[in-house]
């Protein structure tokens, strides 16, 4: 199996405050990798350097062998990475059917898309989407009047609509309910085997529920890889991140 | 077809129907008046589709608005009787002659340093064409530097405001070619295959209302394809618009372009009907009142802040000539700006807007009471098992 995402000695510095350093991790087409660690130690970092929010400082980031170390982010989206933010971040004045229109719209260029309306197989792709999110009921709602829930489905209908080969979720479960953190695993589980994921998170019942392979990642290094019970045995980690008390 | 969109084309249709209604109700005086707020009708629209569409607050429209009115001017100058009579066999403007030197050759190419500029606007279509271009060329660069550097916000707005003042100045400093603050005055008569626009006719009337009619329809065209919905997705999160893959800027620079296109499409009409260019039109107020028509007719609605630019200037010529109010006009516009942005914040567009959505709303509940009374029973019994 080919590596879908694959990190090579990534180095972020801000000043003299080294971020993210040295991470070298792969990540194989198909695969649903977790990204664990405490607050600080640079997860969000490092996928703001995958999607070319942030410029690396040394390193490379490859997307199926294709180098896209600082791409635009525009670039890098279309080469087939696609983001899910921490706050989650929609098209608030738009109607939630727009926000997974636009995201079905393709083409970078303004040229491409002066033209009407959807074609049929994206429309009944935009229905799909809707139904799968489970916010058909609201689809003519305008997206600032949802739930923080119901917010947090839309940006993954979103990140579905786009359709990339990898994609990077960060924490798609905060600040939800039980049920709603339910729901988000089981549209998680939807996205897996076409896509390659790399997911930020915090809550180990969901982790437990969704991870492969996770790797443990503090003060900006990556100091652990395995399966759940590898890391919940790990000593390296159970002192950086998990504290003595362990994993609850 | 929804109801929503069969009452936004009835709207359409019913403006531009009434647009060539007018000349029924009033004389070559009043048409030519008319003419002007049709002119400002478009600048009203051209607006909105900046701010209500790409969030862009433009405070210095008057800048491609001004470039379009002095490319036209500059050719209509040519074409005026006093032109040729300057002593030459070609074309040159009076206020030339009173800027050169006393043994300056009276020939367009070096009579005034810079003169040379207006060889080719003896072409009248090459002044069209330039009307168009510069806007666009100007709107161009000023779009790809901005956007590419990832300005947003209140900052966009004071560089165009910045920037209109700066243009401006250049203009009243550069008199030689300009006549600086007096302006192009004493044009010729726009001329196509030898037909003569007399700017207080019928056919001037029907040339502009037949613009303003073209590019609003192109204008609702292009706010519904699918590039507009993308830029309205990337006023409300640009950084969630390029991890979708949309190159930002380009969206960005091409609406501001075509505002600017149409900006100064604008202004070349308005030197056809006034017969003047001044530098006043790159004036601060002459700018920032084109804001205030855009937020009355609403901002985020075309038809909406061309109806509003027309409406505020018929009050306002009505308000001033009423003798009681020739002192208190200025206070009475000033307040009816304040109490829209006050009690109506979306303008008369989102209050249009609003009352359709309210149409519609009743119209579902209708429909939806009748369906859940005759599907009721049958719920009941889903619920059962």
């Amino acid at each position: 199996m080919s590596d879908a995402l694959t990190l090579d000695r990534l180095t972020v510095k801000f000043g003299a405050f080294v971020a993210v350093d040295d991470v070298t991790m792969s990540i194989a087409d198909g695969e649903l990798r977790v990204l664990l660690g405490a607050n600080g130690a640079g997860k969000t970092t490092l996928m703001d350097m995958i999607s070319g929010r942030v410029p690396c400082t040394q390193g490379h980031v490859r997307v199926f062998g294709r180098d896209i170390t600082n791409w635009q982010e525009h670039k890098i989206a279309a080469a087939g990475v696609g983001r899910k933010f921490q706050i989650p971040s929609v098209f608030r004045n738009l109607t939630v059917k727009q926000n997974i229109e636009v995201a079905r719209c393709h083409g970078q260029s303004v040229f491409k898309n002066l033209r009407f309306g959807m074609s049929p197989s994206d429309s009944d792709r935009v229905a799909e989407i809707v139904e799968l999110i489970g916010l058909a009921a609201v689809q003519s709602l305008v997206a600032a009047h949802l739930s923080h829930g119901q917010t947090q489905w839309l940006e993954l209908g979103i990140l579905v609509a786009q359709d990339p080969k990898v994609v990077l979720l960060d924490e798609p479960t905060a600040g939800m309910t039980h049920d709603e953190t339910y729901k988000t695993a089981e549209i998680i589980r939807r996205l897996r085997g076409n896509h390659t994921l790399l997911v930020i998170e915090h809550d180990m019942s969901f982790v437990r529920e969704i991870a492969e392979i996770i790797t443990v990642m503090h003060l900006g290094k990556v100091i652990a890889e395995g399966s759940v019970s590898d890391i919940e045995t790990n000593d390296e980690v159970r002192a950086a991140y998990l504290g003595s008390a362990g994993i609850s | 077809m929804d109801l929503k969109r069969k009452l936004q084309l009835a709207a359409y249709a019913l403006f531009i129907l009434s647009l060539f209604a007018v000349p029924l109700f009033t004389d070559d005086f009043g048409l030519n008046r008319a003419s002007k707020y049709l002119v400002y009708g478009m600048l009203g629209l051209s607006i909105a589709l900046t701010w209500g569409y790409a969030g862009v607050l433009n405070l210095g429209q008057g800048l491609f608005f001004g470039l379009g009115a002095y490319m036209m001017a500059m050719s209509l100058k040519l074409m005026s009787p006093t032109s040729l009579a300057q002593g030459s066999d070609k074309p040159i403007p009076d206020f030339m002659l009173w800027n050169a030197e006393p043994d300056a050759p009276i020939e367009l190419c070096c009579i005034t340093p810079g003169s040379y500029l207006w060889i080719p606007f003896q072409d009248q279509w090459f002044g069209v064409a330039m009307g168009i271009v510069v806007p666009v060329v100007v709107a161009g660069l000023l779009g790809a530097l901005v956007f590419k550097n990832r300005i947003s916000g209140v900052f966009v707005s004071i560089i165009t405001l910045a920037l209109v003042l700066l243009v401006r100045l250049i203009v009243i400093d550069a008199q030689p070619v300009t006549n600086g603050f007096n302006g192009l005055t004493d044009l010729g008569f726009f001329t196509v295959f030898g037909y003569e626009f007399d700017p207080y006719s019928r056919e001037m009337y029907y040339l502009v209302a037949v613009s303003l009619a073209f590019v609003l329809v192109a204008g609702r065209l292009l706010a519904d394809t699918r590039a507009s919905l993308i830029l309205q997705a990337i006023r409300d999160d640009q950084q969630r618009a390029r991890h979708l893959g949309f190159d930002v800027p380009l969206y960005q620079t091409f609406f501001f372009v075509v505002s600017a296109a149409i900006a100064g499409y604008a202004g070349m009409l308005f030197v056809l009907v006034s017969e003047f260019a001044s530098p006043t039109f790159m004036d601060l107020s002459f700018s920032v009142t084109m804001v205030v028509w855009a937020a009355v007719g609403g901002r985020s609605s075309l038809l909406g802040a061309c109806i509003g630019a027309i409406l505020i200037n018929v009050i306002e010529s009505q308000v001033s000539e009423t003798e009681a109010l020739v002192d208190a006009w200025k206070a009475i516009i000033g307040l009816i700006f304040v109490l829209v942005v006050l009690f109506l914040p979306r303008g008369l567009g989102g209050l249009a807007h609003d009352f359709v959505d309210w149409l519609a709303r009743r119209d579902r509940e209708k429909a939806h009471g009748l369906a859940a009374s005759s599907s009721s029973p049958e719920r009941e019994v889903k619920q059962d098992v």
